[in-house]
């Protein structure tokens, strides 16, 4: 019996050798961090992965473009467990990495905490925003609202049943709720402005338990609306949104809006109907602020990162250009603030 | 018994239709369409649990079933550009996993739910360490329009205009009843249930038989799992199931292990998921979206607290069968 | 405590060997050195003294959720609420914890952790009344409970006990008084774990309760005709399950968070099952499966650090683990007989 065992225990052994042979070493190729002469970027992820297609995958891409633009290094760590994010900026900060990103604004406290802890790395929190200003932590912010009004604006321009929609995640996170609510008075706003009496736009929220991962209830819901006669509807709520945008792009003469990146290019399957999306931009605010971090300009309290919406491609030619004209005019005005977005948390 | 379950039922399924249909024929109608789209998987999963339970064997890794098809049957629909195609690799991938629970809880007498928490968490571990970005599918499964039917007033337009597999979903339910309790597969898979000892006295293979069921119900598994991932959504994202393999066991459970009363719990729970959908689009109640987002899951809990009785599973389901040594 | 006897001992080992032996295959795919990759998992979790303490404080709530399921499952109920009943008492026990002010530490922890007990407990009550009265099968109450309780949670974290001033949804901190200290680098709610495995071995073991658990367990008839009352039994069982699983909640809560926040105890309740049965539904057996679990999550931020391994690979040789150490095959192997322990024979015995 103890012969077989130790057989056992030989085979795997000389196994698992022969696979290591067969793979590459694993320490990565950024030894220099920690070096005067390396400039080294890490991300911490909100739970989740970097290809999320979201705000995950949008802090990665402008992480990679800065360290390009500065000739520097960039990794990432996949955070599974919001307790993990104190150890995941750790693993950064322990290891002379010289800017580090946190996604998402669950995470606020323990980069708060980190930035105390190491005066000399340079912090960027994506979504956090930040109450008092810290030297070494800048608050990667977004007004939502703004980026949502327009978006709501458009949508009360080009509807023609008046009514319009929007699937979402949980109010409980704050973007949502900006995106959201900022949405419905746009609509309003475009309403006012045409004299129209449309009703409110209806804002749907998923359960909170999958929230954001339950694309088969936000097609359906948005196959709800939409054979009700809604014909502009605004996904923003991860995958639970984009079912929503893959239900609407199969019914022609619905609108959808996408968000938070382009989804045109995200999301191509949503192409038919995607005449825009409220987008956060937050690859060129990272990217900046990664060059600012460089070259000493970056300074603590909070950054606010631009928002805007996404080309109209494809319906370029099939929006009236009276109201795309209404549109650009409006943008420089809610954008500085002149036109509030009535949003207050 | 059954009969206590079923009036609160309907009838409560047409106070509502009743009440919505008095406000608004379109609204009512759009709702009951949506309940059939959100009841569809949760049926179909449901008919898995009915299939494997009803032969003796539980079946907890439905969840992982559904992912895993899902997955496969999304990417291989992606890569040869055909939706068909993927819809069958679906289906084939689903009773790969039957057939994996049957290997571990028949032949191997494992315990079935470890050997159900095994299948889930293999098939999210997998499919999330495979998945990769940017891969479309042609198109997904269009939207049928059944002739005479769409026709008919109001039931037309609620039963009408669902894709392929929906109805071949409906289809497999009713056949599966019908199977279950007039032929005499269903007759030997029953007894398998209940006295697998003496089904194997009377002759039937108690093994062969359990091996078969679990792998055809795991073939529904992974239709449930395409129909996800081909006709409702068109795309695949982790996890994205979002415990619905989990849902249908309740509902299997409160349709009492009968594919019919399966479908029935499965069509409420959609009403209900839709109707809550519904109320907030309308704005009709002035309460927190949180509260009336677990409106399914109350008005489940109520009617099965009201209509009692007890609940008997199979009797020999969880049981590795062994042969008794003359 | 009897000595196991050596293959209870020897299976497990043998199959978290050789589960790592296919997860390498799976890590060498990526193209990464397994050896490595374990070198710095082991290293992590149990070779340093901050990492053996960060392995413990991620296994005491892992400990906890799996003596819930399992108690459970030795009453025959199959509880798949842990993770409604974890965030209930996650939830009472944060606001106990900010909410009273002035108190001595002495007091206030034993408090909150009271009142996460009692909130995970009603969840539970629910379920096993429901079953008891009802015969409305736990598995469907427990589910719908888990989004119902999630739902709830939510909403009182985002409304009548927000913290003011800020537009997050969570409760406010703790009071300091509430904080639950390590004892020499160690989370001190680890020790009440095992103190709670312990009293439950013991419970089932040696007393007159532990027996009709266990007599229901195994047969609900037979525990009628012993003269059992079934119905309380069955409340008592979820009740202690519940129970349990809201401290696990609170101890999250009062060691590690210090508030209550929507998806900082995402999974525990889950993670719970998997212990329960890894451990076969023992009270002490859930202790090495949660430190293996608990550790195995507490390297993962080193493992993708510094060797870039998608933290996927835990859930993976998680499943094999589970998989190893119940399918007969290594037993076969090794010449031995294989105990097929059938933790539950389905939905109700």
């Amino acid at each position: 019996m103890l012969k077989r065992l130790a057989a056992i225990a030989a085979a795997l052994s000389l196994a698992l050798f022969g696979l290591a042979a067969c793979s590459s070493d694993s320490a990565t190729s950024e030894a220099d961090c920690g070096s005067e002469s390396a400039f080294c970027i890490g991300l911490v992820t909100d739970t989740g992965k970097v290809d999320d297609k979201s705000f995950n995958q949008s802090a990665w891409e402008g992480a990679q473009a800065g360290a390009t633009a500065v000739g520097g290094f960039a990794k990432y760590i996949e955070t599974v467990d919001p307790k993990d994010y104190a150890t995941n900026i750790g693993q950064f900060a322990e290891n002379g990495y010289n800017v580090i990103i946190g996604v998402g604004f669950l995470m606020a406290e323990a980069m708060s905490t980190a930035a105390a802890q190491y005066p000399d790395i340079k912090f960027i929190g994506v979504d956090q925003f930040q109450g008092a200003a810290v030297p070494n932590l800048t608050g990667l912010v977004f007004p939502e609202d703004k980026a949502g009004f327009l978006a709501g604006y458009l949508s009360g321009q080009i509807t023609t049943s008046g009514k319009t929609g929007a699937v979402l995640g949980t109010d409980t996170v704050p973007p949502v709720r900006y995106f959201g609510e900022g949405f419905r008075n746009g609509v309003a706003y475009a309403a006012n402005e045409l004299g129209k009496d449309y009703p409110e736009t209806k804002l749907v929220y998923h359960a909170p338990d999958n929230a954001f991962n339950d694309p088969a209830w936000g097609g359906a819901t948005a196959k709800q609306m939409l054979s009700q006669g809604f014909d502009v509807i605004f996904g923003a709520g991860g995958n639970t949104g984009n079912g929503a945008l893959l239900q609407i792009a199969q019914t022609p003469g619905a609108y959808c809006i996408g968000v938070d990146a382009d989804q045109w290019g995200t999301l191509p399957e949503a192409q038919p109907c995607l005449v825009t999306s409220a987008m956060k931009l937050i690859d060129k605010g990272v990217a900046a602020l990664i060059e600012a971090a460089k070259d000493g300009s970056i300074a603590g309290g909070n950054f606010f990162g631009e928002v805007g919406l996404a080309p109209y491609h494809d319906f370029d030619s099939k929006i009236a250009q009276e109201i795309k004209d209404k549109v650009a005019a409006l943008t420089p005005q809610v954008l500085d603030g002149s036109v509030p977005t009535g949003v207050k948390l | 018994m059954r009969i206590k379950t079923r009036y609160p039922l309907i009838v409560g399924l047409v106070i509502v239709f009743a009440y919505f249909y008095a406000q608004n024929g379109i609204v009512a109608t759009s709702v009951s369409f949506s309940a059939i789209q959100l009841a569809l998987p949760l049926a179909l999963a449901a008919m898995v649990g009915v299939m494997c339970e009803r032969t003796g064997i539980v079946n907890i890794g439905i969840e992982g079933t559904m992912l895993i098809s899902a997955f496969t049957a999304f990417f291989l629909g992606a890569i040869f550009k055909d939706t068909v195609l993927g819809v069958l690799v679906g289906i084939f991938t689903g009773s790969m996993m039957g057939l994996l629970l049957a290997l571990m809880a028949i032949s191997w007498k494992m315990d079935q739910i470890i050997a159900g928490v095994i299948l889930n968490i293999l098939a999210a571990g997998l499919t999330s360490f495979l998945y990769r970005q940017n891969y479309s599918i042609a198109g997904t499964l269009s939207p049928i329009e059944i002739p005479i039917l769409s026709d008919i007033p109001i039931a037309g337009a609620i039963l009408s205009f669902h894709g392929p597999i929906t109805y071949f979903g409906i289809f497999i339910v009713v056949a599966l009843w019908f199977a279950l309790y007039k032929t005499s597969w269903g007759l030997r898979s029953r007894a398998v249930g209940e006295y697998p000892s003496s089904a194997d006295t009377a002759g039937v293979s108690v093994i062969k038989l359990r091996y078969l069921n679990v792998t055809i119900a795991g073939g529904i598994g992974g239709l449930a799992g395409a129909y996800l991932s081909l006709e409702a959504v068109g795309i695949f994202e982790r996890g994205f199931t979002a415990g619905k393999g989990f849902t249908a066991l309740a509902i299997m459970i409160f349709g009492r292990w009968n594919p019919l009363g399966a479908f029935a719990a499965a069509l409420f729970f959609g009403l209900a998921q839709a109707v809550t959908s519904q109320l907030m689009i309308d704005e009709v109640v002035e309460i927190p979206q949180q509260f009336i987002n677990i409106l399914p899951y109350v008005l489940t809990i109520v009617i099965l607290a009201i209509s009692a009785g007890k609940v008997r599973p199979p009797a020999a389901e969880g049981i590795p069968y062994e042969k008794e040594k003359a | 405590m009897k000595r196991l006897p050596l293959s209870g001992v020897l299976i497990p080992l043998l199959s978290v060997l050789v589960a790592m032996f296919f997860g390498g295959i799976m890590i060498a795919v990526q193209g990464i050195n397994p050896l490595y990759t374990y070198e710095v998992l082991f290293e992590t979790a149990f070779l340093s003294f901050d990492g053996i303490s960060v392995t413990l404080a991620k296994a005491t709530p892992l400990i906890l959720s799996g003596l819930a399921v399992a108690i459970c499952l030795r009453a025959g109920l199959f509880n798949i609420g842990a993770q409604g009943q974890l965030i209930s008492g996650a939830l009472a026990s944060a606001w106990a914890g900010y909410y009273f002010v002035g108190l001595p530490k002495l007091i206030h922890i034993p408090l909150a952790l009271l009142f996460g007990a009692t909130f995970g407990a009603l969840a539970a009550f629910i379920a096993g009344a429901l079953k008891a009265y009802r015969g409305v099968h736990e598995v469907i109450t427990t589910i719908m409970l888990n989004s119902m309780v999630i739902a709830i949670a939510d909403y009182l974290a985002s409304t009548p006990f927000k913290e003011p001033d800020q537009p997050l949804t969570r409760t406010p901190a703790i009071q300091d008084s509430a904080r639950i200290p390590d004892i020499f680098g160690i989370p001190f709610g680890f020790f009440i774990a095992i103190a709670f495995s312990i009293a439950l071995w013991w419970l089932l073991r040696n007393t007159t309760t532990g027996f009709r658990i266990e007599t229901i367990g195994r047969n609900r008839n037979a525990g009628w005709y012993a003269g059992i009352s079934v119905k309380r039994v069955t409340i008592l069982s979820m009740l202690v399950g519940g129970s349990i699983a809201g401290i696990a909640g609170a101890i999250e809560t009062l060691s590690i968070t210090g508030r209550f926040e929507p998806a900082f105890n995402a999974g525990l309740g889950f993670d719970g099952i998997t212990v329960a049965l890894l451990g076969r539904g023992n009270p002490l057996g859930v202790i090495p499966a949660a430190i293996l679990i608990g550790g195995m999550r507490a390297a993962g931020s080193t493992v993708q650090f510094k060797t870039g391994v998608s933290p996927e690979i835990v859930d993976l040789l998680l499943a094999l683990i589970l998989f190893f150490v119940t399918a007969p095959l290594l037993a076969r192997l090794l010449k031995r007989r294989h105990e097929n322990v059938a933790i539950t024979s389905g939905w109700s015995n």
